[in-house]
């Protein structure tokens, strides 16, 4: 049987990946997706377990996932393990890489905050004069996000704030939905934040269907329906190919993730969607796509560490009820909305804010019994604040390859280097004398308050290294994801961020590749590709 | 043996083997009557990691910052330090040495303050060596390794109490609502593992 030559040629399965099939396949077009891991069965490859009857009591296996904060004992097998697909940084500037290679990649576990971008972040350089703007505003990117919207069910409260942009939302009752009546520590929040000048909303999260809103119920069953598309799991990608006499893509070569025998397949267009830094490793290692010197660069992301906790007194000793305190609250960014407001930073952050919760013993200098005794008085009564902080795209912060460091299938790995600034850190710092501020203004016990920042890539929003752009010798990719330099090669995920912004990235990654899927095939169907 | 000869001997031996195996019917499937125990109910842990003096150092701080609370066990009867003592021997060596060194910085300062080992101090004169080592929490660790050690030592010996079995026995047989916290889960088996 000879081997086709598929249109499109996706590789991973991720949500940018599962967008591409879907939206790409619904055209008529035929793809074949290759994902470097297997297929994860969620009702046999889960159990319920007692920590104590795991080997190491809910610990984990020590030096298992040093850089991934979010990992434990239960969920230890999904992710990328280190001493299988190693990267490296300078000892003194920490990276946290967090990867899943299963089919639907970060899409089975992410925790479905939804945000759209806004023009404060399409036209950031407009208005405090850093970086480039991106190619494209929100207004172009409304139509799809709100169809994102309509299939991920993203629900939240309507504000009309322009740093905010209102979404297609659906009706929901439930956790995040906006028919729950405020409790009283919410009123006395938004009531302090209000003197403050600082609006208060919801948070906005997409509902899914059954708390999964992965690529492997959402779009990958859509696209496997319409035969047109084949995913081939444990095809390990080590380089895309180009054809000698054109410079275009033609298909890409893999590795059996079991057997490494290495395989070859063929398609007229290539789709990376491999998760920001593995496309761009795809890139550097295939040596493409990079006339500008900007490929791997401008790595940028969000800064999560900052963190304030309180104690609503009124709430304690057992008083803890819903009226009283219960339900979260979103501040959404409010600095540095007008150009003329000076700070000692530029662009802004958002605070998430829980009420209702139990302190977590570590915030108290108590122990022994009066430890207890403290939990159980405040158990109930905790307000806790953290930041969605923007983190500036900068060329120093990169990615290269490090040929002197191979992965389990000999692949050169990444070498990352990136640092937070003055700017991230004064950033965070204003996050949490704002916090403090509100919480003692709202009557709050503050217990808590850190300003430190986390290390890069914690907030397992790695973003850039790709970026869009008008200028082709200041950007990788055109406002399609399409290569500047390889008219037939598209990169849908989030290395194609100009900026990172405070929002939670994947709902715009999932607009710009049902964007830039819909453009691919509009100029495949024209013979253009 | 020639080698002709041990050749003729496998071919024998498997000549003989074969029809036996061929001519076996399918064994029912008899489901098996046989129960079995968990380690801790018929054994002790080996101590590998700790010295005696630091095993010691390390059980007298554990009664103390997770004593046995409100019918709740505490990290002494949850096994808490013997666990550490395991988690530590594998563990990478930089929390070995956080480990190691925060213990015998509690035993020195146990001598310097009141010429005794830490395993013989009172409650007040263990707090008057804890205090200085209990500092406010931030994201990041204490950069003061002894400050580090005792903020880990103290979750740690939290976690393994509250995901322990006696603790969480105790917790089921108890009803009332929030009592005991117990580490239990979806746990995600290794799927499709690569050989490597
Ligand atoms: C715990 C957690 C919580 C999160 N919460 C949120 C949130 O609330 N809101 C939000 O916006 N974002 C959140 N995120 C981030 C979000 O999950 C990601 O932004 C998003 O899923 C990225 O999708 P992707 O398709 O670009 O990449 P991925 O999901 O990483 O998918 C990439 C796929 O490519 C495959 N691949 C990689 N390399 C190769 C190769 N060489 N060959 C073949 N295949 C390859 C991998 O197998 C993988 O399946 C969270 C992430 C995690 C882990």
């Amino acid at each position: 049987m000879p081997t086709p030559t598929y249109d499109v040629l996706i590789v991973g399965s991720g949500h940018s990946g599962g967008m591409a099939a879907a939206t790409l396949t619904a055209l008529g077009v035929r793809c074949l997706m290759l994902n470097a891991g297997p297929v994860a069965d969620l009702e046999r490859d889960r159990v319920n377990k007692s920590a104590h009857d795991l080997p190491y009591r809910g610990f984990g296996k020590p030096g298992l996932h040093p850089h991934i904060f979010q990992a434990n004992e239960y969920n230890a097998n999904t992710w990328v393990d280190e001493a299988e697909v190693p990267y490296t940084h300078p000892t003194e500037a920490p990276y946290n890489w967090v990867r899943v290679r299963l089919v639907g990649g970060r899409s089975l576990f992410w925790a479905r905050l939804s945000y759209r971008l806004s023009d404060f972040e399409f036209r950031a350089a407009d208005h405090d004069g850093f970086g480039e703007n991106w190619p494209i505003r929100h207004a172009d990117l409304a139509p799809f996000y709100s169809r994102v919207e309509a299939q991920f069910k993203v629900v939240g409260r309507k504000e009309g704030w322009p740093q905010f942009p209102d979404g297609n939302f659906v009706e929901s009752e439930g956790a995040f939905g906006s028919g729950q009546p405020d409790s009283e520590c919410q009123k006395r929040i938004t009531a302090a934040a209000t003197k403050m000048g600082i609006g208060v909303s919801r948070l906005r999260a997409a509902m899914g269907d059954g708390a999964l809103a992965s690529s492997v119920n959402l779009s990958l069953p859509q696209a496997v329906a319409s035969g047109k598309l084949d995913i081939l799991p444990n095809a390990v990608v080590r380089q895309i190919t180009t054809d000698p006499n054109t410079g275009r893509a033609n298909g890409a070569i893999f590795l059996d993730r079991h057997t490494r025998q290495e395989r070859r397949a063929k398609a007229r267009v290539v789709v990376l969607a491999a998760g920001t830094l593995e496309s761009t490793r795809l890139l550097l290692l295939s040596n493409l796509a990079n006339s500008s010197g900007a490929l791997g660069h401008y790595l940028t992301d969000q800064q999560y560490g900052c963190t304030v906790v309180a104690s609503m007194p009124e709430a304690r000793d057992g008083k803890a009820n819903p009226k009283l305190i219960g339900g979260g609250l979103f501040v959404p960014r409010f600095r540095n909305l007008r150009k003329d407001e000076k700070r000692n930073f530029i662009r802004g952050y958002a605070l998430p804010i829980s009420t209702g919760s139990s302190a977590d013993p570590k915030y108290f200098p108590e122990y022994g019994e009066a430890l207890q005794k403290k939990l159980a008085s405040y158990a109930g009564s905790c307000v806790s604040g953290s930041i969605y902080g923007d983190v500036l795209p900068r060329y120093e912060n990169h990615v290269r390859l490090n040929t002197n460091q191979v992965d389990a299938w000999g692949i050169p790995t990444l070498h990352v280097d990136a640092r937070y600034g003055d700017n991230e850190r004064n950033l965070c710092k204003d996050a949490a004398d704002t916090m403090e501020e509100l919480y003692k203004a709202a009557g709050l016990e503050v217990i808590v308050k850190s300003e430190q920042v986390n290390p890069p890539g914690y907030s397992i929003h790695e973003l850039g290294t790709c970026r869009m752009g008008d200028d082709p010798k200041k950007s990788v990719l055109n406002k399609w994801n399409q290569s500047h330099d390889v008219k037939n090669l598209f990169v849908v995920d989030g290395s194609s961020f100009a900026t990172a912004g405070w929002q939670n990235p994947t709902l715009t990654i999932l607009a710009l590749s049902m964007r830039a899927s819909e453009y691919l095939a509009a100029e495949f169907n024209k013979g253009n590709l | 043996m020639p080698i002709q000869r041990r050749r003729f001997v496998q071919a024998v031996a498997a000549a003989s083997a074969a029809p036996a195996l061929l001519a076996q019917p399918p064994a029912p499937i008899v489901p098996l009557k046989i129960s079995t125990i968990a380690p801790d109910q018929a054994s002790e842990p080996v101590l590998k990691f700790f010295t005696a003096v630091q095993f010691a150092t390390l059980r007298h701080a554990a009664a103390l910052l997770q004593p046995a609370y409100n019918n709740l066990p505490g990290a002494i009867e949850a096994e808490a330090p013997e666990f550490l003592d395991f988690l530590l021997a594998v563990s990478p060596p930089t929390r070995q040495t956080l480990y190691s060194n925060g213990l015998n910085h509690l035993a020195g300062e146990a001598k310097r303050l009141f010429s005794k080992d830490f395993a013989a101090l009172s409650a007040e004169e263990a707090d008057r060596i804890f205090k200085p080592l209990i500092v406010p929490w931030t994201f990041n660790p204490p950069p003061n390794p002894h400050q580090h050690f005792l903020t880990d030592l103290r979750a740690d010996l939290r976690t393994a109490t509250t995901n322990s079995a006696p603790y969480a026995a105790a917790a089921a047989s108890s009803s009332r609502r929030g009592r005991g916290r117990t580490g239990a889960g979806l746990y995600w088996l290794p799927i499709d593992p690569t050989r490597r």
